[in-house]
């Protein structure tokens, strides 16, 4: 094709080649890895915090960095509000920017992701804790210690929880009126509830769902497993928590206290959780609610607020939420969830988590103080978008505007109903949901389809659990 | 479709032009001023396939090779997350799925764009073409996700209004999203909605170059409609009709917002696809290597796909 003899211009100009390529290369090879944060800007010195966007609006995020600057004038504080559906797609996001190199100080993590971000990335508290324990004494007096140990991980603490959301029962009121129906007792039972399924679609017709439920691992199928008294995996505490708990709580409060929960066999083909399940696909076949749905509820708001949903689980969150969406204060009212073989109920909770990779822990400590306090969640959390974590917070007056009537219900889950626990979310969180969610999906097609499905979930559990996160 | 009727007239290199061998003479200064000048107009595209193209491949690749969770460094993996993938049951029902999803969704879309480009091609008014040009590439320009929302919530069995509609003819609800045979084809119905304005597009593009003469010259030997399509438009879109369907299932191979928005995979894994399940190992499950394993089958899977039908439009594509 072309001249094939190597003149010496050639030489030296591919020589040259040669030595700017190696050049390169050696250069490339004896620089650090370069991250987001060597972009010009990204890092000013800022304590970052990621929270979760649709859950803090710009109001929100005003208050906390306006109150926070006040307190702190000499700590620069920037609210990074994540965009995301649910809490896993937010932890994808934040582990995104982990990798980027634009990890933030703190993150703001639900019990779903507690045990993973204690695990591979948190910083236990418990020294700041120890060390402003007088400080810290009339936030332990206000929050339950359930929800305490709820963000404890093998005997260190490392989330201050400032909100949570139990699976209580909300009723639609007015379909209750249409199905000559009574507001159900506290003590109501399985039966109870079937029956006042039955009633209802009796008297609101085929195009109504008395039951509504979203195939998630929080209020999902969880509640009822915790009614029937048994779990996912089997829970048991981990030793440990005691410096917590002597110092903060009175002995009845921490009496079986531990250092927090573990969960660690998968028990899904456990014949009470085939009974769960069995029950929920009786319910399915008789048409008294719906086949399970994947997503976080979003269009629930609009058909419990219209009568065409009854009956659906869901926290003090849906106070605000239904507020928002038009409904009157008395159109609907809470209950507990019901009794089967015990009256357990479910919760998730969430709080700021330290990362192991911030350089600012000790502002980032502060941080965390200022926003379990409870002049700051009152403004934080004026609209009953969630429940706080405080009990002192829940008061006839924060729900005057909004309902419910029964708000008390609310904290009382935790109260009057001590053994209340957190969803389970091991380490292995992820794949557990994607398992549960999956398999929920396969097994409620039929009453026949539930001892197959469960088969398979447990043998997914196992492998998920094996497996190092 | 045969080759006897059109006959191949793209003018053909001599045989002993493309063997002899000749010397290149040594170019000018004028040549190579435009060379570089060449170069440089090329050069930011040249940088944006290699910065955002082959990077990431070769990254991917060199990833699958290691176990990484983002938070700890990697370590070197060997082949241990292919064995993972392939002893994997739900990766291998994504791959399934995706090739049920792909045969389906590509045939569907490239039927109803091809049977519309041609209504909209014959006899009507302009303005009622350009009408139906905009309405039926409308949806591609929105985001799959947000028309998935949207779906959603039409296609929901107890509230949707898709059942209404069904109810007030008699029809029992349909769950056409919390069962596992009705979920994939309403996955299908909703991407080939989506989907089938771009190939219309091209079709209507394909049919306005056919020369008229020809159709007129068939219809003077006495041709009909249905005829007329088969041995004339059929092969003399088909270059159109390849690369509509090259499109279409590279796109259909890599579906992802449409099952992740509206069944987030299920029931079960029944429309779980593979780029659900690298976004699931990868950002869910914090398994970088295993996820990056998967999209190097999945590259694979692609190519040889496409390759398959370069080989096979040999026969079957015909240029004027």
């Amino acid at each position: 094709m072309t001249d094939s003899h190597l003149t010496r211009r050639t030489l030296l100009r591919y020589g040259a080649y040669g030595a700017g390529a190696a050049a390169l290369a050696g250069t490339a090879a004896s620089w650090d890895r370069l991250t987001g944060a060597d972009i010009p800007g990204r890092d000013d010195g800022s304590l970052v915090v990621a929270t979760l966007g649709p859950a803090y609006g710009p109001e929100a995020i005003r208050t906390l960095t306006e109150g926070f600057k006040r307190v702190h004038p000499d700590i620069k504080l920037r609210i990074n509000a994540v965009q995301a559906v649910d809490w896993s797609d937010f932890f994808a996001k934040i582990l995104t920017q982990i990798a980027a190199g634009t990890a933030p100080d703190l993150v703001y993590v639900a019990t779903e992701g507690v045990q993973l971000f204690a695990q591979r990335l948190g910083v236990p508290l418990d020294r700041w804790v120890k060390r402003d324990a007088e400080e810290l004494r009339e936030y332990f007096a206000d929050v339950h210690p359930s929800l305490v140990e709820s963000m404890m991980y093998e005997g260190s603490l490392y989330q201050l929880p400032v909100e949570f959301n139990a699976a209580d029962i909300y009723l639609n009121n007015q379909v209750l009126k249409r199905a000559g129906a009574d507001f159900p007792a506290a003590d109501w039972t399985r039966d109870d509830f079937t029956a006042l399924l039955r009633d209802m679609k009796r008297a609101s017709g085929s195009q109504f769902t008395p039951y509504f439920w979203t195939n998630r691992l929080w209020g999902g199928v969880v509640p009822w497993l915790f009614a029937n008294d048994t779990n996912l995996l089997t829970e048991s505490k981990a030793p440990g928590g005691a410096w917590l708990w002597d110092s903060f709580y009175p002995a009845a409060e921490r009496a079986g206290r531990g250092g927090g929960f573990r969960w660690t066999t998968p028990q899904a083909d456990h014949a009470r959780v085939e009974e769960a399940y069995d029950y929920l696909a009786s319910l399915i076949e008789e048409d008294l609610c719906n086949r399970p749905e994947g997503g976080n509820g979003q269009n629930l708001i609009g058909v419990f607020s219209t009568g065409r949903v009854g009956v659906t689980p869901a926290g003090g969150f849906w106070a605000g939420g239904l507020h928002l969406a038009g409904m009157k204060a008395g159109g609907f009212d809470t209950q507990y969830f019901p009794r089967w073989r015990t009256q357990r109920m479910q919760f998730g909770a969430a709080g700021y988590a330290l990362l192991r990779t911030s350089k600012r822990q000790e502002e980032a400590w502060e941080f965390i103080k200022y926003a379990a306090r409870r002049d700051t969640l009152m403004r934080l959390f004026n609209t009953n978008q969630t429940t706080p974590a405080r009990r002192s917070m829940l008061t006839a007056d924060r729900y005057r505007e909004t309902g419910p009537d029964r708000w008390q219900v609310f904290y009382d889950t935790l109260d009057k109903f001590p053994d209340t626990g957190p969803i389970p979310a091991p380490p292995q969180v992820a794949e557990v949901e994607q398992v549960l969610l999956k398999h929920t999906g396969t097994a409620l097609a039929s009453r026949r389809a539930v001892a197959p499905a469960l088969r398979r979930m447990q043998s997914d559990l196992e492998k998920a659990m094996e497996r190092d996160v | 479709m045969t080759n006897t009727r059109i006959p191949d007239v793209r003018p053909k290199q001599p045989t002993a032009a493309r063997s002899a061998p000749v010397a290149a003479p040594r170019p000018s200064a004028r040549d190579r001023g435009t060379r570089l000048l060449a170069t440089l107009f090329l050069a930011p595209t040249i940088v944006g396939i290699v910065v955002f193209t082959v990077v990431p491949i070769v990254g991917s690749v060199v990833l699958s090779l290691f176990h990484w969770n983002v938070i700890d460094s990697p370590s070197f993996a060997g082949a241990a997350n292919y064995r993972e993938v392939f002893g994997d049951s739900t990766v291998l029902v994504s791959f399934r799925n995706t090739l049920v999803f792909m045969v389906f969704a590509v045939a569907l879309q490239l039927l109803i764009a091809l049977v519309l480009a041609l209504a909209v091609n014959g006899r009507m008014p302009v303005w009622l073409r350009s009408v139906f040009r905009s309405a039926f590439f409308f949806p591609l320009v929105l985001s799959a996700a947000s028309i998935s929302v949207v779906m959603k919530y039409l296609f929901n069995q107890d509230f949707g209004v898709v059942n209404w509609l069904l109810g007030l003819v008699g029809f029992a609800p349909v769950p056409w999203l919390t069962s596992e045979n009705a979920a994939m084809a309403t996955v299908i119905l909703v991407y080939v909605w989506q989907q089938f304005g771009f190939s219309f597009l091209l079709f209507v593009g394909g049919l306005n170059n056919i020369p008229k003469e020809i159709h007129e010259a068939a219809s003077l030997d006495g041709a009909t409609g249905l005829r007329k399509h088969l041995t004339i438009t059929l092969p003399l879109l088909s270059p159109t009709l390849l690369v509509a369907s090259v499109v279409g299932i590279i796109n259909a191979l890599q579906v992802f917002e449409q099952p992740y928005v509206l069944t987030n995979g299920g029931p079960g894994d029944s429309t779980r696809t593979v780029v659900m399940v690298i976004y699931e190992s990868a950002f869910e499950q914090l398994r970088f290597g295993e996820a990056s394993a998967v999209g190097v089958l999945l590259f694979v899977l692609i190519m040889a796909v496409t390759a398959l039908q370069f080989r096979l439009s040999r026969r079957f594509v015909h240029y004027q």
